[in-house]
């Protein structure tokens, strides 16, 4: 919508191989070496440098099964520091406003720019992607790629021909008609951003195999195939801007949370020690979006990978309970006696159980609630209790106040044994230099 | 009888940076008819040293220096280096830096096409950085020292 009737212009930048990149960035020997960044509780492999996927490391890999491989090679491990990784990622972000006026923060590592009217200050988009792709570097050290298109959708496109191509230097510009044609021509079309696994599916038995041909289908078919929102995509393909750049957050939809124990266990107190901690966690974080759940859902889980001791595979058991709460809450004193009550249904004994998980659904504003005239509604008392809680713990420590049945079991916090430092948020853990 | 209020000419129009909060002073005198407090017409916010020290805060990096290697420059084992990644190293810059994994911080000079990393201690000499053997980055540029004033010892 700029004034001169030229079409908009959209950038997607992301980081490569974030957690891996950050780690880098603060320990520059990383460099050229293979790096791998672990789950919560160093469970399984999130995140991969380059030289780790050589090495053929699959994301999602449980760690354990790396052990031949870390004795062949030199990998270095860590743990997700997600201190560290949040805050560059606040860094990358707000510096990215150094570039654009509107900049949507897509994730942790992934930001839509619309790069429009600064035609003055940078000759091309090739010149100002590159310029950002400098300037990134020598203020975080941490190299991005970047991909231009009159789409959000286009743009995603460059940008993994960006990452995929060396010759791109990890700038793409896909700003006239034939460069657009030229690299749809041999898009697949599962890659495509909003095709799913299905879809593509759909799509292949119609021999859709391309983005280019999924561009050309007509609009009436495709809205009996993929809905509304294979219109959209189509068009975006097309190079009419469908999606546009949503700046600001959005409060997210539902919640959930499950690390794991540091070895499986049979005790249901143990488990419900655990299942308390998570919702006294997870309800902070409802709090500190100022949402209420209407709907709570428990679930345990037994490690697929275990072994009895006649070698033969440990019988699994993966239940799960959804409860519809009386009325939407914030406050785990409402949540805990369901919570509890939800596991003890579910829980059967014999079974190892690796995790338990609480989900938190049906998510609304703390500000749109209604009360319903048959049930108490949202206690005004317990609610500045939970303040009143959030605000100690956030002043003397997170979980120095916590309710009684949520025994302070050491054995099961999460487990960070490859941490690296959090040198931007802990005094305590700041870099040092001789 | 406000007759004209200044329109804002355009040149007055900055881009605002929506993820900065600035704090607004705020009156809390009330309104009373007769004569106002005189202190409501000086309005200040208490001084910060983030302020001072801190120009660039999402390229900046605070690091604890560890060596005896800077004395000449005030940096004392324990001092905190206030670093910035923004700004452009130039000649005779003290930087925080990597050289082949060790983090060390020193004077930039540049001879030629060859860096020299110099301390400002004499027990300690200059490092010569050979590009294509040694690996080397820098973190950024030195902007501000952090120290404590050192302990008082009485001459005998």
């Amino acid at each position: 919508m700029s004034f001169l009737n030229r079409p908009d212009m959209y950038a997607l930048i992301d980081a490569n191989c974030f957690y891996c990149s950050v780690e880098r960035s603060f320990n520059p020997a990383l460099e050229g070496k293979p790096v791998i960044v672990l789950s919560n509780r160093d469970g399984c492999v999130v995140a991969r440098s380059n030289e780790a996927k050589d090495l053929g490391i699959n994301m999602g890999q449980p760690f354990f099964q790396l052990a031949e491989l870390r004795k062949q090679h030199d990998i270095a491990v860590f743990s997700s520091n997600y201190a560290l990784y949040g805050d560059t990622s606040a860094r990358l972000m707000s510096l990215l406003t150094h570039f654009a006026e509107d900049v949507e923060v897509y994730s942790i590592d992934e930001a839509f720019l619309l790069v429009e009217g600064f035609e003055c200050l940078y000759p091309s988009y090739q010149d100002l992607g590159e310029i950002i792709r400098a300037k990134i570097d020598q203020w975080l050290r941490i190299p991005v790629s970047i991909g231009f298109g009159p789409t959000k959708t286009l743009a995603k496109i460059a940008n993994r021909l960006a990452k995929k191509t060396p010759e791109h230097n990890g700038v793409c510009v896909l700003d006239t008609p034939e460069k657009i044609d030229e690299s749809l021509k041999n898009f697949p079309v599962n890659e495509i951003w909003g095709v799913g696994r299905q879809s593509a599916r759909k799509l292949e038995c119609f021999d859709i195999k391309t983005a280019d041909q999924l561009r050309k289908v007509p609009i009436d078919w495709i809205r009996q195939m993929m809905t509304v929102n294979g219109v959209r995509l189509v068009y975006e393909l097309q190079g009419h801007p469908c999606k546009l750049l949503e700046v600001g957050q959005k409060p997210k939809k539902s919640f959930c949370t499950e690390p794991g124990f540091h070895r499986v266990t049979t005790d249901l107190a143990m488990i419900e020690d655990a299942l308390t901690a998570h919702l006294s966690r997870v309800c902070e974080k409802l709090r500190r979006q100022n949402s209420l759940a209407g709907c709570l859902t428990v679930y345990l889980k037994t490690n697929r990978y275990r072994k009895t001791a006649t070698g033969l595979p440990d019988k699994q058991h993966n239940p799960s309970r959804t409860i519809v709460l009386p009325h939407p809450t914030n406050n785990v004193l409402d949540m805990i006696h369901y919570a509890v009550g939800a596991l003890n249904e579910i829980y059967a004994p014999d079974y190892h159980y690796q995790k338990v998980g609480i989900m938190l659904t049906d998510l609304v504003s703390a500000d749109y609630r209604e009360t319903n005239l048959f049930t108490a509604g949202l206690d005004e008392k317990r609610l500045k209790l939970s303040n009143a809680v959030d605000k100690l713990n956030q002043r003397f420590g997170s979980n120095k106040l916590r309710l009684a049945s949520q025994q302070h079991n050491p054995e099961w916090p999460m487990q960070f044994q490859y941490l690296s430092k959090r040198c931007t948020t802990r005094w305590s853990e700041i870099l040092e230099a001789k | 009888m406000i007759d004209s209020l200044d329109p804002i000419p355009a040149e007055n129009i900055f881009r605002l940076d929506p993820k900065r909060r600035q704090a607004i002073p705020y009156f809390s005198a009330q309104v009373q008819a007769g004569f106002p407090s005189p202190a409501d017409n000086i309005i200040e916010t208490s001084l910060n040293l983030q302020d001072l020290c801190v120009a660039h805060p999402d390229c900046t990096y605070f690091v604890k220096a560890t060596g005896e290697s800077m004395l000449g420059d005030y940096i004392f084992p324990g001092s905190i280096l206030v670093v910035d990644s923004a700004i452009p190293i130039e000649m005779g810059n003290v930087v925080v830096c990597w050289l082949n994994g060790d983090c060390c911080v020193k004077r930039f000079l540049r001879v030629g096409k060859m860096i020299i990393l110099e301390p400002s201690n004499e027990n300690y000499s200059p490092i010569y950085v050979h590009k294509d053997r040694d690996t080397f980055r820098v973190l950024g540029v030195v902007t501000y020292v952090v120290s404590k004033p050192p302990r008082y010892v009485r001459p005998d």
